[in-house]
């Protein structure tokens, strides 16, 4: 019973960190495209400075 | 767990920026300006010399402006304070994007964040993606001749993850075979050759060139530190938060 109990919980806290490790990753990648490779000239002219200094490869 | 990693990187995301930031305005961003004012001289030359030079060379026609002609157009920021304000906006976003993978790596690796286990993944992230991309693509100053952008970007993003399974390979899988494989996929980028243009017409100077690049990757090495060091004790204080938290509706 009570070995039940601890492999469900650490199932269910497997499938938390699954889920916490994709939205972060996703999101992350989301922020670094769009400050780091996002094609918009906006985006880009915003961002200028901060690609030459972090080494993206700019225009 | 999602909500402390949430909130873990956005305090680490923004500490980083502003120490970035502060760094990139005393060391970098000037030598951004001083490469403006030759690439603003080229271009104009260009313009003058042939109609068609600006299509063909990777110059800007304004201070500011990228790419081809019509791009002149384009919003940009207005120069000193606005300008300023977008840079430190932009480190802010990349910082708190860099803090999130940070800490989902960490949590995927199962590592307890903390300041010392955050250094190391910092650092980690700084040679993956600033060390071993500019070993072979330096970072380079407005107005540089460069191979066409598409291509280091794909060059960049190979390098990367290439260096991110090596390092991954070689420090957290630990045996031989693993570390053979780590060192071929962290070299083979390099091997197989980075796009680098070596022959330019412009007047910057080398040594601001020179400069930019060790200025450059100091700055991000400092960044990725802070991001580090900042999420483990963030992700600390929020777990000390959430528990005294639960004792006290108890």
């Amino acid at each position: 019973m009570s070995t039940t109990t601890a492999s469900t919980q650490t199932s269910a806290s497997a499938s938390e960190s699954t889920r916490a490790i994709v939205i972060a990753v996703l999101l992350g990648l989301g922020l670094v495209f769009m400050t780091g490779f996002a094609p918009a000239m906006a985006l880009h002219n915003a961002a200028h400075d901060f690609r030459h200094t972090q080494n993206f490869p700019c225009h | 767990m999602i909500i402390r990693l949430l909130s873990a990187a956005l305090v680490a995301g923004f500490l980083a920026a502003v120490v970035a930031t502060g760094l990139q305005f005393a060391l970098t961003s000037p030598l951004i300006l001083k490469a403006e004012v030759y690439e603003e001289q080229a271009g104009k030359q260009a313009s003058l010399s042939s109609p068609f030079a600006r299509l063909i060379m990777p110059a800007h026609g304004d201070a500011h402006g990228h790419g081809d002609p019509g791009a002149a157009q384009e919003w940009e920021p207005s120069p000193g304070l606005e300008r300023m304000a977008y840079t430190g906006l932009a480190t802010l976003v990349g910082g708190v994007g860099y803090a999130l993978l940070l800490g989902a790596v960490m949590l995927a690796l199962k590592r307890e964040p903390s300041p010392e286990t955050g250094l190391a993944l910092g650092i980690a992230g700084f040679l993956t993606v600033a060390l071993a991309p500019a070993i072979g693509l330096p970072p380079e100053l407005p107005g540089m001749a460069s191979a066409a952008l598409g291509v280091r970007q794909a060059w960049w993003l190979m390098t990367v993850v290439a260096t991110g399974l090596g390092l991954y390979l070689i420090a957290v899988r630990r045996v031989p075979l693993t570390i053979a494989g780590g060192i071929v996929l962290i070299v083979a980028p390099h091997l197989a050759g980075a796009p680098l243009v070596v022959d330019t017409d412009s007047k910057l100077p080398a040594a601001y060139a020179a400069q930019f690049a060790a200025r450059s990757l100091g700055v991000s090495l400092i960044f990725w530190a802070v991001i580090g060091l900042a999420y483990g004790w963030a992700w600390r204080l929020f777990g000390e938060a959430a528990s005294s938290g639960n004792r006290s509706h108890a």
